[in-house]
């Protein structure tokens, strides 16, 4: 016992009930999908090959990174500005509106998408308004293409956004900014040089949260989309429970997985990680 | 002594928990376990729990309420057996991975003809006994060996009568036509249907469409992508036509009659060249009630089911016998009825069995 102490340390004991849960639970998984896409429907690397062989499955990835960009960038702008305001306002107002951006993660993300229907859809209130005082003739198409889709993940994102900036934002030493006013920057000086740098991790952290979640997004496509948009996760239901071509779904599943991985690692080579998820930047 | 008794009445006890689905089933197992019963004691009970009822596999809502009232309550008075429901919709690839996983917990699923090709000779489904289930009681050739049909539904459209009141829509070829008929409309996004519905458009008999010219029938989808728009699901294309989204629908022909009530008769439903599909009522392989099932697809094809469907749920009968029971205020919804039979086409289950998952991935990504 004690020889083994010494090679390991306790402490590996207590956690390691938790460590084996993740290896079955979640690595186990993983591993079988992995499996999945390159065995069935036969053995090779015969579903990564489909990549190749036509544009459609490019074109569908190629879609889902776009959307997730440009969800991801407006949704961070947003979000930062909504941070910024939420710091700098009085604790009062704050507890409002963190109270509002928590209620929004309580309502369904169906309801959320059935709700823009009603606002900007070709009978919404909106368009009938335009409509009525003029300003139109023929209702805008708001909703049922790619900009329906943009609207409805980017109002999801921001309080998703929100979040890890404002952590970031508070723990931010408020004399630093004086002592750049002090020393002669002007106010947008200060906020381009010293505040926008300090609140890089929080800003990093929620670019890559919204980016990897905006991946995953089916429900919102699919209704505001019109069935044009179609996206990886919406493909992959569909090769899993219609189509029945669960290697080509374990194979989009796998490159989504390593396309994440490798964004990590690229972003690892530039600055240290761990700050993003809350480590101290050694 | 006394252990003995208190072991027999806790398992009589447990065992009809287990039954009326109060316990599941490892809490049993585990109290069998516990109390030393055999194994192979424990199995007898086991399937005779299970056959007291049949649990059916479908979409839920209305056919929930509609299957129990118009075949559970006539399979419950011949056969003495209950009729349970798993609402989670029987997709292909659920019932895959129910079947393959081992745990087989449904007995009927209300599927496609086309699943029955697809999934019968993969070994995740059970024959059709035929000696219990008549295959007079459906449309020719749409009695297969692993899932027989028991009621048609349709892919019909409807139009605006406010946009085209003067001139209206007659046929698919209108329905393509965005010229003479300018608007925007909804197609169904799973393939099905459409694609039939643009090969007689591009001018093929509804006789000759099988098999399906993908190419061509691709092309005249394309041709109206920029003026159209796809649904997933029935309620989808509900709330895109009563909120005047689309001036012409792909619809479920069942929906008809909900549309032109709930657009007070703006939009009309349009039967010809409509395409008749076979729903089929499939038996996933080893299902706990065993043949018992059989008589429950049998109770599901007489008359009287039949019609308690159509006035229930909207789906057409399949029986041919109940074709001319058919009420006159269901005429014009009801696919088969003698006012529509002569104007529709039929689907061909085999095709979309042997070529569906291709015929999908192939028109989403013309769509997309």
């Amino acid at each position: 016992m004690q020889a083994l102490n010494r090679h390991i340390h306790p402490g590996w004991l207590i956690i390691a009930p938790l460590l084996l849960m993740v290896v079955a639970l979640y690595l186990g998984p993983i591993l079988n999908i992995l499996w999945l896409s390159v065995t069935d429907p036969e053995p090779g690397f015969g579903n990564y090959a489909k990549l190749t062989e036509g544009d459609a499955l490019i074109r569908i990835v190629w879609t889902t990174v776009r959307i997730c960009i440009i969800t991801t960038v407006f949704s961070v702008i947003f979000g930062y500005s909504i941070a910024y305001a939420m710091v700098h306002c009085h604790q009062r107002q704050k507890t409002y509106m963190l109270t509002l951006l928590l209620v929004s993660f309580w309502i369904s993300i169906l309801v959320r998408t059935f709700a823009w229907l009603m606002l900007l859809g070709r009978k919404g209130l909106v368009n009938v308004t335009l409509e009525d005082i003029g300003l139109v003739a023929e209702p805008i198409a708001f909703m049922r293409n790619e900009l329906g889709v943009l609207i409805g993940m980017v109002h999801y994102m921001i309080p998703y956004a929100v979040l890890p900036l404002l952590v970031s934002m508070q723990s931010i030493d408020q004399r630093v900014m004086d002592a750049s006013r002090n020393l002669g920057a002007s106010g947008s000086q200060t906020f381009w040089r010293v505040y926008l740098p300090m609140t890089m991790p929080g800003l990093v952290a929620s670019t890559l949260l919204v980016f990897i979640l905006s991946l995953g997004f089916y429900v919102t496509p699919a209704v505001l989309g019109g069935g044009k948009v179609l996206m990886v996760a919406e493909y992959i239901s569909v090769q899993l429970l219609v189509t029945l071509k669960w290697g080509t779904a374990a194979m989009l599943a796998a490159i989504m997985l390593f396309g994440v991985l490798a964004m990590l690692w690229i972003m690892s080579r530039f600055m240290k990680l761990s700050t993003v998820f809350g480590g101290a930047a050694r | 002594m006394h252990d003995k008794q208190f072991k027999k009445e806790m398992l009589a006890e447990s065992a009809q928990a287990f039954r009326a689905g109060r316990m599941d089933r490892r809490t049993f197992l585990a109290l069998c376990g516990a109390s030393g019963v055999a194994m192979n004691a424990v199995l007898a009970g086991d399937a005779e729990a299970a056959a007291d009822h049949v649990v059916m596999w479908n979409w839920g809502g209305q056919s929930e309420e509609c299957h129990g009232s118009a075949i559970g309550e006539a399979f419950t008075a011949k056969t003495g057996k209950g009729l349970k429901f798993d609402t989670s919709g029987p997709l292909e690839g659920k019932i895959k991975e129910m079947v393959d996983s081992g745990n087989v917990t449904a007995d009927v699923a209300d599927a496609d003809l086309f699943n029955a090709v697809s999934l019968g000779p993969t070994g995740h489904l059970e024959p059709i006994d035929y000696s219990v289930v008549s295959k007079d009681k459906t449309l020719p050739g749409y009695a297969l060996e692993y899932g027989v049909s028991i009621i048609l539904y349709g892919y019909a459209f409807v139009y605006d009568t406010e946009a085209y009141g003067d001139n209206p829509p007659q046929n698919w070829a209108d329905f393509f036509d965005t010229e003479k008929f300018p608007g925007t409309r909804a197609l169904y996004k799973w393939a099905n249907g459409s694609l039939e519905a643009a090969l007689m458009a591009d001018g093929v008999a509804g006789s000759d469409l099988y098999p399906l010219d993908m190419d061509r029938a691709l092309n005249k989808i394309q041709s109206i992508k920029d003026d159209s728009l796809y649904w997933g699901s029935g309620s989808e294309v509900h709330s895109m036509v009563v909120n005047n989204e689309v001036s012409m629908a792909i619809i479920w022909q069942n929906r008809g009659r909900n549309i032109e009530n709930d657009t007070d008769g703006q939009y009309k439903l349009v039967n010809n060249q409509a395409m008749a599909m076979p729903g089929a009522y499939i038996v996933p392989k080893g299902n706990p009630a065993g043949a018992a099932v059989m008589d429950f697809i049998a109770t599901a094809q007489d008359i009287p089911a039949q019609l308690a469907l159509l006035d229930c749920l909207g789906m057409t009968p399949s029986n041919p016998e109940a074709f001319d029971q058919i009420p006159e205020d269901q005429q014009p919804y009801a696919i088969t009825s003698a006012m529509n039979i002569d104007k529709i086409v039929y689907n061909d289950p085999e095709w979309w069995g042997n070529n569906g998952g291709d015929a999908v991935n192939a028109f989403l990504e013309a769509i997309s």
